[in-house]
């Protein structure tokens, strides 16, 4: 796994391309976090890839109009042992319960 | 006040847009509608891909931005092809699609598509304007990304209700980007080390791609290919960029490129890449690619640096300014002597055996029409057999003069494109080729040309197949022609008639025929003479091949030749 913090100005659809260039080339999203980061967005990335894939994916990346910088982290296991757990799906409310609501 | 729209084409016209290519519907009406008077010319095709192909016809010939315009949903679906291929050529695009209003965004109204997401992975940039105060701003930095840099498609997607409402409006605005991307990998000191490059390698060559003519830097390029004085090739969109009858000139290289230029680039140890992305269609199997080579890349688009492997040198910027530093450099250093080498390379060992093929008379018939091109004239080749025939025969030295659907491969370009061409040159000669299967996947644009007169010849090869389709499951498929036989093809001919378009077939044997030369290149000569848009059909073989071929997977230097073709 690799970490890499891309930080951009949070323009409409930046963050978008910035993951539509990993997902194109079929890697898979471990972990996404985008947060405010002084006047800009930073959004961390959490991927598995190899040593091609990651040049490839920072000249992509600085390619996107509104990228300020890539920075790439070095490989990590731990990042992702401590994400913690998340319900997924978010659990629903059935049609059922929602008349059981309603009636009550 | 001002009326959304028409800040719109306000500020289009501050942006320098007379012309734009399009076709109205419900969402893009308000638009449409405070067209009149608004000092841009609307051309109306007759599909929006017609239109996206033809505002990139123009922009390709011009550099300036092509404009498309659709409504929402289906309207502006229809223009995805057409900015997927301007972002794989680089060609400055905007494109400007209604959008349902805003209260109705996300509700699936009707004629509703998320275009700004269908279109993210395709854009440089793009944006779904949300008030009516922010166009002047919007419009202007679309234009700008689609000039600045590597150029590339834009996407403004505007709301009904955006375009009919009123708003305070001071003028059209400039942009100005927040900050300059960081170069990566730039070095300041790139002319010494490549010197020094030069000074070790035995067999250097020069490859030319599109940012040649993109950079308008045609000319300081040639003059360093002089100095260099060393073997050249060019990839499709390189075409014209050179002196094509320098003795150092080898053609095209690639999957059908000359067998002395994929030669060179198989045998060089020092390969300098002048503003191309080295796609698969360039390189052959990539890890087989060059594997003698030292690679040094001038390229303005970081993305593309590094795809194939590692470059000795990679030099990032525009090379209207990074080759004339080079220059410089050069002209201090004694180069060594690389005329063995020369002589080698560009020696007549090289030239591919020559035993006329199947398509021995298509090419001739080519070579005769583009014999027949004035210097400022313009060829369009679609996609297919008769493209890379074409880029074979093209031997002009015009930048602009080879247009084509280079990395999308997108079946149907060239007539709408021709169109856009022929009204960014008006009085100029302008020549669509065509296959008869491409030609049918945009053929309604016979009624723009017709509508406007515009004088385009246009050319269809017929071989009555899919015939690059057929090709390669003639030779990796065991013959099976699945679903490329388009034999009950129509009459073209009478088509172009139906649409008010002088047409005429010319056959394969009549071409060949000694006895009727005359008459035929009389034909010829006609046809380029008429003030009117013409249509030439030339039936040819149904199985010639173009060679000579990389296939798929193969290095650039286990080409295959014609004769290897059945008879």
């Amino acid at each position: 796994m690799h970490v890499f913090h891309v930080r951009y100005r949070n323009t409409q659809g930046t963050l978008m391309r910035i993951l539509t260039a990993v997902v194109r080339r079929t890697i898979d999203l471990a972990y996404v976090q985008a947060e405010p980061c002084e006047h800009a967005h930073k959004v961390t990335l959490l991927i598995d890839v190899n040593a091609k894939q990651v040049g490839q994916l920072c000249r992509d990346w600085r390619a996107i109009v509104d990228v300020i910088d890539v920075r790439p982290g070095v490989p990590i296991k731990e990042l992702w042992d401590h994400v913690p757990l998340m319900p997924h799906p978010p659990q629903s409310v059935g049609i059922i319960d929602e008349a059981r609501g309603a009636t009550a | 006040m001002r009326k959304g729209a028409q800040i719109v084409l306000t500020c289009l016209r501050a942006e320098g847009v007379e012309l734009a290519f399009g076709y109205p519907g419900g969402a893009i009406m308000p638009l449409y509608d405070a067209l009149e008077g608004s000092g841009i010319c609307h051309i109306l095709t007759r599909h929006e891909q017609g239109a996206v192909f033809a505002a990139e016809g123009y922009a390709r010939a011009t550099g300036k931005p092509g404009v498309a315009i659709a409504t929402s949903g289906p309207g502006a679906i229809n223009l995805v092809t057409g900015i997927a291929d301007a972002k794989m050529d680089s060609v400055p695009l905007v494109c400007l699609t209604g959008q349902v209003r805003s209260q109705l965004i996300g509700t699936d109204a009707f004629q509703e598509t998320d275009f700004f997401g269908v279109t993210l992975s395709l854009t440089k940039w793009s944006r779904l304007v949300r008030s009516v105060e922010e166009l002047p701003g919007v419009i202007a930095e679309g234009f700008y990304w689609a000039r600045s840099g590597r150029p590339g498609p834009v996407v403004i997607d505007i709301p009904a209700d955006i375009l009919r409402a009123n708003a305070e409006f001071r003028g059209p605005v400039s942009f100005s980007p927040p900050r300059t991307h960081e170069h990566v990998g730039t070095e300041s000191t790139f002319s010494a080390t490549l010197s020094a490059l030069l000074q070790q390698a035995k067999k250097p060559v020069a490859l030319v791609g599109a940012g040649a003519r993109l950079s308008g830097a045609v000319d300081d390029l040639q003059r360093l290919l002089d100095l260099l004085d060393i073997p050249t090739f060019a990839t499709v969109h390189g075409l014209g960029a050179m002196k094509q009858d320098s003795p150092n000139y080898l053609g095209m290289v690639g999957m059908h490129g000359t067998r002395a230029a994929n030669m060179a680039l198989d045998e060089t140890d020092l390969l300098l890449v002048f503003g191309a992305r080295l796609d698969d269609r360039v390189t052959g199997e990539p890890s087989r690619f060059a594997p003698q080579a030292k690679i040094v890349h001038f390229e303005i688009d970081p993305a593309q640096l590094n795809r194939v492997r590692p470059c000795e040198l990679s030099v990032i910027g525009n090379l209207a300014e990074t080759i004339p530093a080079l220059y410089r450099e050069i002209q201090r250093t004694h180069l060594p002597d690389f005329s063995a080498w020369r002589t080698v390379a560009c020696g007549v060992d090289r030239a591919e055996p020559r035993k006329p093929g199947l398509a021995h008379p298509t090419k001739s018939f080519l070579q005769e029409l583009f014999s027949r091109m004035p210097d400022d004239g313009t060829i369009l080749a679609d996609v297919g057999q008769h493209q890379m025939w074409s880029a074979q025969c093209y031997r002009a030295s015009s930048p602009r003069g080879f247009i084509t659907s280079g990395g999308l491969g997108a079946m149907g370009f060239a007539l709408p494109a021709a169109i856009g061409v022929q009204l960014a040159k008006p009085g100029t000669t302008v020549l669509s080729v065509s296959g008869d299967g491409g030609f049918q996947m945009n053929i309604q644009e016979l009624a723009t040309v017709h509508r406007l007169g515009l004088p385009i010849k246009l050319v269809i090869i017929d071989n009555k197949y899919l015939g690059m389709v057929r090709q390669w499951q003639e030779l990796f498929y065991q013959r099976n022609y699945a679903e490329t036989d388009l034999s009950d093809n129509p009459d073209f001919v009478e088509i172009a008639k139906a649409y008010k378009i002088s047409a005429s077939l010319i056959k394969e044997e009549e071409f060949m025929d000694g006895e009727r030369q005359n008459e035929v290149r009389e034909r010829l000569d006609r046809f380029f003479a008429s003030p009117e848009p013409e249509l030439l059909v030339f039936e040819c073989h149904p199985e010639a091949n173009v060679y000579p071929m990389v296939p798929a997977g193969a290095a650039l230097s286990e080409m295959v030749f014609e004769v290897a073709e059945k008879e």
